[in-house]
């Protein structure tokens, strides 16, 4: 489900079946060098959790991106946004993100990093190739969580 | 002609039941046309999308068809991708929607090991059998629901989405 009025009034009556929060993470670089790398990760990251959103649609509330400056403490946002998420009724909480430096930071579980694919320049049919191949990468991960922790 | 003169009286009768006539029809014509107007409206076609997907390669195994078309969303109009999955039954197309009747993920063919000639929905564990109809005892509460599909020019078309006929 997305985050939107809609979809939230149905969440909040079925809170039972919809137990999963994907929270995508995107980093801005707004340097000359950097922004165009930084616009297609993000590009990339919102396709696919929209599609992911698409395939699991009764099962995860996709939140909007959370977006931090370079020079965000990792740490210190791993630390806020569990403990938002832990107040709530979430049985599994997947972050989604392009941005390494997320790997090494510890306080968070399940980080799903994927490397950006610059899809802007593909042609429609192309892109929805490599975006499904994607998805095809993450879905076991999200299965498998739910199989063993159900 | 000289025996059938017009009298001044004829002639300004015949002007004006002439005159008369031409601004009576040209009051009723447009309101005329108004009224029939719906029947000449051509019936649109467009309605179906067409799929690249060859009607010769469908089998009674259900594949899945993507079709694309343009969705306006107050100003942001953009293009969405949807799937239906279709197959034949004898020489009938059918083609059912991936969206599962109880939260609304999408359901795949075999996606369950152990019922490979059911759909399965990831999210929730929900079966619908091969013409739509959910499984007793799943969570999806109504069958999968129907495209109108048609074949045009030898490919698969997909029209709009309506209740299940088949259950």
């Amino acid at each position: 489900m997305h985050f939107n009025s809609k979809d939230i009034d149905l969440y909040a009556g079925q809170k039972d079946y919809v137990d999963t929060a994907v929270v995508p993470l995107i980093e801005l670089d707004l340097t000359d060098a950097g922004m165009k790398a930084s616009a297609e990760a993000s590009e990339y990251l919102q396709s696919l959790t929209v599609i992911l959103e698409k395939q699991f649609k009764g099962r995860i509330l996709l939140l909007p991106p959370i977006s931090y400056v370079r020079a965000a403490d990792r740490a210190e946002l791993g630390e806020q946004l569990k403990k938002e998420l832990s107040e709530t009724g979430f049985k599994h909480i997947f972050y989604l993100t392009t941005d390494p430096k997320w790997r090494s930071v510890e306080e968070l579980e399940n980080v799903l990093w994927l490397p950006a694919i610059p899809t802007g320049d593909m042609d429609q049919s192309f892109k929805k190739s490599v975006m499904e191949d994607q998805l095809r990468q993450v879905l076991p991960l999200f299965t498998k969580e739910w199989t063993h922790h159900s | 002609m000289s025996n059938n003169r017009v009298s001044r009286r004829q002639f300004l009768g015949y002007t004006l039941t002439g005159v008369g006539g031409f601004m009576a029809a040209g009051m009723l014509m447009p309101m005329v046309r108004f009224a029939v107007d719906p029947i000449l409206q051509q019936q649109d076609a467009g309605d179906y999308v067409l799929t690249d997907q060859a009607v010769a390669d469908i089998t009674e195994e259900p594949v899945r068809v993507d079709f694309t078309f343009e969705q306006v969303d107050a100003w942001y109009t953009s293009e969405v991708t949807n799937s239906a999955w279709v197959y034949k039954e004898g020489d009938k197309l059918i083609a059912l929607s991936p969206v599962c009747k109880h939260l609304g993920c999408t359901v795949n063919w075999g996606g369950d090991p152990e019922n490979p000639t059911q759909f399965f929905c990831p999210c929730h564990a929900g079966r619908y059998e091969k013409n739509g109809q959910n499984i007793a005892g799943t969570p999806p509460l109504g069958p999968l629901d129907e495209y109108q599909v048609q074949e045009q020019d030898g490919f698969v078309a997909i029209g709009a989405v309506r209740e299940n006929t088949l259950v």
